[in-house]
């Protein structure tokens, strides 16, 4: 579902992303983690198709995102760290305007809005401006409207930040669910028991490179520790890597 | 276009839905009290335009000429005002606005991205000129009596005007984000800057001002008319604008619908080159731009050794707003504007020909100078208004440093007022002794204006600072978004009534010297009372304007923030 070759992004002299190969089928749970400045957010970016890659390829269901970028995005519900919202749209309008944008009909729009608010409990706010949101409620109504076009790809940078352990909850057994019925879900975190409990792959990135992939027995085994959690494992990958 | 109105939806549904009078009491009030000084003001062009243009009208052979060279000018400047506020408005809504990760990453073509982008900066940079030149135009078409074409052709023209400013000012954006390296992709703005420099100082020029107040540089009268008469540039905009503008003023409509076309095919055809281009490279150069912001003065250009004579916490700020300007580059635009205007300002004065005026007196020149003093001041406004103003909103997201650190908001603000106050005094006092020396003034008109303009600056310094603080936006994305709000303009009235009230009051006594000192008298009792109490006054106002916003500034600020 989500292909990538060779993704490159270098800027001046320096190389934020360094040729990383990634292959990910439909309904997984993919994790990317890495350091502070290893290149994470660079790479959702440039698989989101906010940013151009200098080289390689990003295709999405089968789409290359360079060259048809409108369609390949039409298949990903997009979810930054920060969102930006517009603070004078209430959170009925914010999700019209991102609906119109992806083409979702009256009908369903009416049908899904009032859904996805009650899913993420922002149903008594709807009305309300933005800006009077928490951070949590921020992001649990970008969620939302990434969700109004049923997209065949999650992208998301940084999920939990904000949100209290319910959302986290909810958040978890969405990812789960919507995997369940053949969404890709391409997740970065910082929260490792996060990524442990709930990706069925994760990759780690460091210094622009990815540096290890496959499942958390994968990763154990590549860094030479066993019955170590995901932490440790992360902490000596990275490590070595540094050194 | 549906896509293109849906990604506008967020401009103009917040609008659509408070409606213009129907929102919160408080900010009825200020909408409508906006809207009255709007209308004051626009009340004010059209008036002052009718009283020209009908003196002009009553002067027998070069009457007409006259008014058309005034329209000529005025359509050159709004033109290249235009041009400016589109470089800035396309710069901050292409590339630097804080929703375009959000949109780049919807399902949309980048060129219809841009182009909605196109039309919500195309607004913003021209409506404030649209505004204040329709007024101009009315008195026009009332005081030349012309018919319903006239109205339509004008504002049409002005319409074809900002498209096709907008359309050329976009393109030199988006050719020159993709021209310049990522990393010093901020160096746009100084590219900008210095590009508007020129092109101001060359608008300027071009119109020759001087050539109005000056008959005797030409041979004979005949030669000065013709001058006058002699066309603007057959390639600009403005004056395919003027010449269908004119036309309907004097009834050929043929030769009106003519030029207009010329106008119109050009913005179309300005508006589709710019399409073709963005479809091109409009998001390459959106995504160069994504880059981490390199420094363009990679070494130290603040050499905190200077501020070691400073109290602790004054230096901090004082080494911390200085750093903070000098790396913003966003600033530096603002920074060459001002310069260009305030070379202009004094190169007008060096070209004025004073010693050709048929009734020069040293009263005249000496009025010249009370006036300059008062002209130099409100420069110093809107100097003030760009930077001394948005001094505490600048503290954005960081202010809660602020908040948690030793120091209370009362000491905050005084170190703001330190920070910027000797450098708008330098350039305040450098402005008026320049030109004072251009006019020629008497010792005491000099030393009258330098004190005056001593006194008045850190009121002005202190509103700003002050009202800036009474009225924050920490979430303005730039200083220059800060000041067009309400408190902005409650600034703007405030220091324009404080110079007005120092100059009346100063006005009288003056006079009074000037008349003594003519007819070589002495002054009575009553005169010199009245001299000292004025001059008491001044201080004592001047006094009140430094002491009284940064108090209102505190209050408000620390109720906004507890």
């Amino acid at each position: 579902m989500i292909e990538i070759k060779a993704l490159t992004k270098i800027y001046g002299n320096f190389t934020a992303v360094d040729r990383i190969n990634l292959s990910i089928r439909p309904g997984e749970i993919f994790g990317f983690i890495g350091p502070n400045g290893a290149g994470k957010t660079t790479t959702i970016k440039m698989i989101g198709g906010i940013l151009a890659p200098t080289s390689g390829s990003v295709v999405i269901a089968g789409i290359d995102m360079a060259a048809k970028p409108e369609a390949a995005k039409s298949k990903i519900g997009f979810i930054p760290d920060r969102p930006y919202l517009y603070e004078k749209l209430t959170g009925m309008e914010f999700l019209r305007f991102t609906a119109d944008l992806y083409d979702v009909r009256t009908p369903e729009f009416n049908s899904r809005a009032v859904q996805n608010l009650e899913l993420f409990s922002l149903r008594d706010w709807a009305d309300d401006l933005i800006e009077s949101y928490s951070h949590g409620m921020k992001q649990r109504l970008i969620m939302a409207a990434a969700l109004l076009h049923e997209p065949e790809v999650i992208i998301v940078d940084e999920p939990m930040v904000g949100l209290d352990p319910r959302a986290i909850r909810l958040v978890k057994d969405l990812f789960r669910q919507l995997a369940a019925e053949g969404t890709t879900i391409f997740m970065s975190t910082h929260t490792l028991k996060v990524a442990e409990e709930t990706c069925d792959r994760i990759g780690i990135i460091s210094r622009g490179q990815m540096i290890a992939s496959g499942t958390t027995d994968d990763l154990r085994r590549e860094a030479n520790v066993s019955d170590a959690d995901l932490e440790t494992v992360f902490l000596n990958l990275t490590g070595a890597e540094e050194n | 276009m549906n896509t293109v109105r849906t990604l506008l939806a967020p401009r103009f549904w917040p609008i659509s839905r408070e409606g213009i009078l129907k929102s919160r009491t408080g900010s009825r009030f200020k909408r409508l009290f906006l809207g009255l000084i709007g209308l004051v003001f626009w009340l004010g062009v059209f008036g002052i335009s009718w009283r020209v243009l009908v003196y002009f009208k009553g002067i027998e052979e070069i009457g007409d000429i006259l008014g058309f060279k005034l329209l000529s000018m005025l359509l050159i400047v709004s033109f290249a005002l235009l041009l400016f506020s589109g470089i800035l408005a396309s710069l901050s809504k292409l590339y630097l606005s804080r929703d375009l990760p959000l949109v780049h990453a919807m399902p949309v073509p980048a060129y219809k991205i841009f182009f909605s982008r196109w039309i919500d900066s195309t607004i913003d940079s021209s409506w404030m000129v649209s505004l204040f030149t329709v007024p101009v135009f009315l008195a026009y078409g009332i005081v030349y009596q012309a018919g319903p074409f006239y109205y339509v052709t004008f504002l049409q023209c002005l319409f074809a005007l900002i498209v096709i400013a907008s359309a050329i000012s976009t393109m030199g954006v988006v050719i020159g984000v993709m021209l310049i390296p990522a990393s010093r992709m901020k160096s746009v703005f100084v590219l900008l800057g210095v590009m508007s420099f020129v092109g101001i100082y060359l608008a300027i020029r071009l119109l020759r001002p001087e050539q109005l107040v000056d008959p005797e540089i030409f041979d004979t009268v005949m030669v000065y008319v013709a001058s006058l008469e002699s066309p603007s540039s057959p390639i600009l905009p403005s004056t395919w604008a003027y010449d269908a503008i004119r036309a309907a003023l004097t009834g050929a409509a043929l030769e009106s619908c003519f030029h207009s076309a010329i106008a119109w095919s050009f913005a179309a055809t300005c508006l589709f080159a710019a399409l073709i281009l963005a479809d091109r490279v409009y998001f390459k150069g959106y995504s160069k731009a994504q880059t981490a912001p390199q420094r363009l003065l990679r070494k130290a250009a603040v050499n905190e050794s200077l501020f070691a004579f400073l109290p602790g916490r004054l230096k901090a700020y004082t080494i911390k707003e200085i750093k903070t300007f000098l790396r913003d580059q966003t600033q530096w635009s603002q920074l060459f504007l001002l310069a260009a205007l305030v070379i202009i300002y004094i190169y007008n004065f060096s070209v004025l020909p004073l010693d050709k005026s048929p009734i020069r007196t040293i009263y005249l020149q000496n009025l010249f100078a009370f006036l300059n003093m008062g002209l130099a001041l409100f420069v110093l406004t809107a100097v003030s208004a760009r930077f001394a103003y948005p001094a505490v909103s600048q503290e954005k997201n960081a202010f809660w440093v602020v908040k948690v650190s030793p120091i209370g908001l009362t000491t905050f603000l005084w170190i703001k007022f330190w920070v910027y106050y000797p450098p708008l005094l330098i350039l305040t006092e450098i402005l008026i002794v320049a030109t004072n020396l251009l006019l020629q003034v008497t010792p005491f008109m000099m030393g009258l204006s330098t004190l005056t303009v001593f006194l008045l600056v850190p009121g002005i310094v202190s509103m700003g600072i002050g009202l800036g603080a009474a009225f924050p936006d920490f979430k303005a994305e730039n200083p220059a978004q800060t000041v067009t709000s309400f408190g902005g303009l409650i600034f703007m009235i405030l220091c324009t009534a404080l110079i007005a009230l120092v100059v009346v009051v100063e006005a009288g006594p003056v006079y009074r010297l000037f008349l003594a000192s003519l007819h070589d008298r002495p002054l009575s009792a009553g005169e010199w009372a009245w001299i000292v109490v004025s001059f008491a006054a001044v201080f004592v106002i001047s006094l009140a304007a430094i002491f009284l916003p940064m108090r209102y500034g505190v209050r408000q600020l620390e109720q906004l923030t507890s």
